[in-house]
């Protein structure tokens, strides 16, 4: 079978954030999603947990969907996960990425280590594509964008800590 | 949390609609006129067909995506009164469900003669493949995935394609084999856009969109419209297609937990479709050894292994050994799968050709019609990862 690349030749990894793309307005978010920008502003990766039941949930929402509380707070979590699913984006679909020409990028899936399936999207940087995999052991780091810098992004990087059964 | 299951084997709508009619335009890459232009054509078409005027049209079904309001083809079409008239939203997710719908309003007597239409620039106007998100977002979903990259559909659906594959082993060559099981059959039919014939190779060797997808997993873009007309059983008889009805058995429609951001479901490796399988089957008291041919909704080819074991055609993790080699799912094998090219390389009209072409093979029509095997009932299923819908055609 021809190979579609050599297998040899890594892309350059990932190192901050995509550029010119949408960002959250921080001023028009609904209460119940502020939080986790609030969180990566001041460097913490913030999820929303309910009072009723103590479960973590994300995507954020007005209603615990497990006991319906409407009561809630932001829990700071160690940022510490493994790589649940990724994809290589490697044909720009948005003018910002083809005109600054910031394919490949990566979007990754991080399973958070605080309870199974509590997920959120990312990106892994310091790593070229080519050695991303599934169940990859990571951390989160902030960064803020070039766009806004009041925007903070919470980012991971490949990280030597061992999930636990 | 326990999923309520009671009415699932209550079913309305058995046989009380007929489909009498399917048309459509031309599919092209720059239609060079208007949606409302592309929809009249398609219904008219499917009244020919059926051997209707379109006056008599008094129903209708429309995907809430349309840019075409009732108002508007009341006007064009000349319809004298329309009694009835609903859309169902998502996407590619009202695709079979305009289907369900248009039955039920039939077997609850609200319309006579009923239409489902998609017609849609979708090349030459509004690509849904790029990315059209504003500058800055003020909450939802998007707010969470859009400052990493993830702007279009094929970054969330390749998503699911890299779980699936890390939990089953399936590779992009089991993909390849249905793009070009897809194309194949597309090559023997003249509406289709994408003709040529394709080998693995050049599936393997087209390039990387989103990896893991390549270009030949993805559904094309165009232009183009397509209708089909439904009216009750006894209608039918005096019409077109009176020697060979063709049923609406069943319908379902169903959601997979926590839709909103897709990705974040329990399970991304399995189509959010169980639900609306195990619906299905319990309202037609059906199982899938009683299906002669399936439609499956291919906006991306892993979709359609994915959805082979969300119906139950094949244990989980084995649709990539049944799609290996293309001959269990091609026109003349077991289970054939789109036989007249699919989104792939037909036409990409938000699912409602599979519908139509499900009737084609009811009536012994299709380009690539089975050989030496009566099709005498079709599962016609769109999957979008959130919302699903699929229905039961039968021969009457």
């Amino acid at each position: 079978m021809t190979q579609h690349q050599d297998q040899n030749i890594k892309s350059r990894p990932m190192t901050g954030p995509l550029e010119g793309i949408p960002l959250p307005d921080l001023d028009r978010l609904p209460d119940y999603e502020r939080g986790f920008w609030e969180g990566s502003h001041n460097r913490e990766l913030r999820i929303q947990k309910c009072c009723g039941c103590n479960t973590f949930r994300h995507l954020p929402t007005p209603m615990c969907p497990s006991c319906h509380s409407l009561e809630y707070k932001w829990s700071k979590v160690s940022g510490r996960g493994v790589v649940y699913s990724f994809v290589v984006v490697r044909n720009p679909v948005h003018p910002a990425i083809r005109e600054r020409e910031q394919v490949p990028y990566n979007i990754s899936l991080i399973e958070l280590e605080e309870q199974e399936g509590l997920r959120v999207c990312s990106n892994v940087l310091n790593i070229a594509p080519e050695d991303i995999y599934v169940d990859m052991p990571v951390q989160v780091t902030f960064m803020p964008t070039t766009d806004e810098p009041n925007v903070v992004l919470p980012l991971f990087v490949p990280s030597d800590w061992s999930p636990t059964a | 949390m326990a999923v309520t299951t009671t009415s699932a084997d209550i079913n309305g709508i058995r046989d009380k609609a007929s489909i009498v009619g399917i048309g459509e335009t031309e599919f092209s890459f720059d239609s060079g006129r208007s949606e409302l232009q592309l929809a009249s054509e398609a219904i008219k078409a499917a009244c020919d067909d059926a051997g209707i005027s379109p006056h008599q049209i008094d129903g209708l079904v429309r995907y809430e995506m349309d840019n075409n309001q009732e108002t508007m083809l009341i006007q064009s079409l000349g319809i004298e009164n329309l009694r009835h008239w609903e859309s169902v939203s998502y996407g590619g997710g009202a695709g079979n469900a305009v289907v369900g719908h248009a039955a039920a309003a039939i077997a609850a007597g609200y319309c006579n003669y009923v239409v489902c239409f998609r017609a849609a620039n979708l090349r030459s106007q509004m690509r849904l493949g790029q990315a059209r998100n504003p500058q800055r977002i003020a909450g939802g979903q998007q707010t969470f995935a859009a400052p990493f990259g993830s702007m279009a559909p094929v970054h969330q659906f390749s998503m699911f394609v890299r779980r699936y594959m890390h939990m089953y082993g399936a590779t992009s060559e089991h993909f390849g084999w249905v793009a070009v099981t897809l194309r194949e059959h597309a090559s023997r039919n003249p509406r289709a856009l994408r003709r040529d014939p394709i080998t693995l190779d050049d599936h393997q060797n087209s390039r990387m969109v989103v990896d893991p997808l390549h270009l030949l997993d993805i559904c094309q873009e165009n232009d183009g419209a397509v209708a089909i007309v439904m009216t009750t059983p006894d209608r039918a008889r005096d019409l077109r297609y009176a020697e060979t009805l063709t049923l609406v058995e069943a319908a379902a429609q169903g959601s997979g937990p926590q839709n909103e951001g897709v990705i974040y479901r329990p399970d991304i490796s399995v189509a959010e479709s169980t639900n609306t399988a195990r619906d299905l089957w319990a309202r037609a008291r059906l199982g899938p050894s009683d299906i002669d041919a399936l439609m499956f909704y291919d906006h991306f080819t892993p979709f359609c292994l994915l959805n082979l074991e969300a119906y139950g055609f094949v244990p989980f993790g084995e649709a990539k050994d049944f799609v290996e080699g293309g001959q269990n799912i091609r026109f003349d094998g077991t289970l054939p799968i789109n036989t007249h090219g699919g989104n792939h390389s037909e036409a990409y009209i938000h699912g409602l050709t599979h519908t139509q072409e499900a009737v084609r093979l009811i009536r012994g029509a299709s380009t690539a019609q089975p050989p030496n095997k009566t099709i005498d009932r079709v599962l016609s299923c769109s999957s979008v990862a959130q919302l699903s819908a699929a229905v039961i055609i039968r021969r009457g």
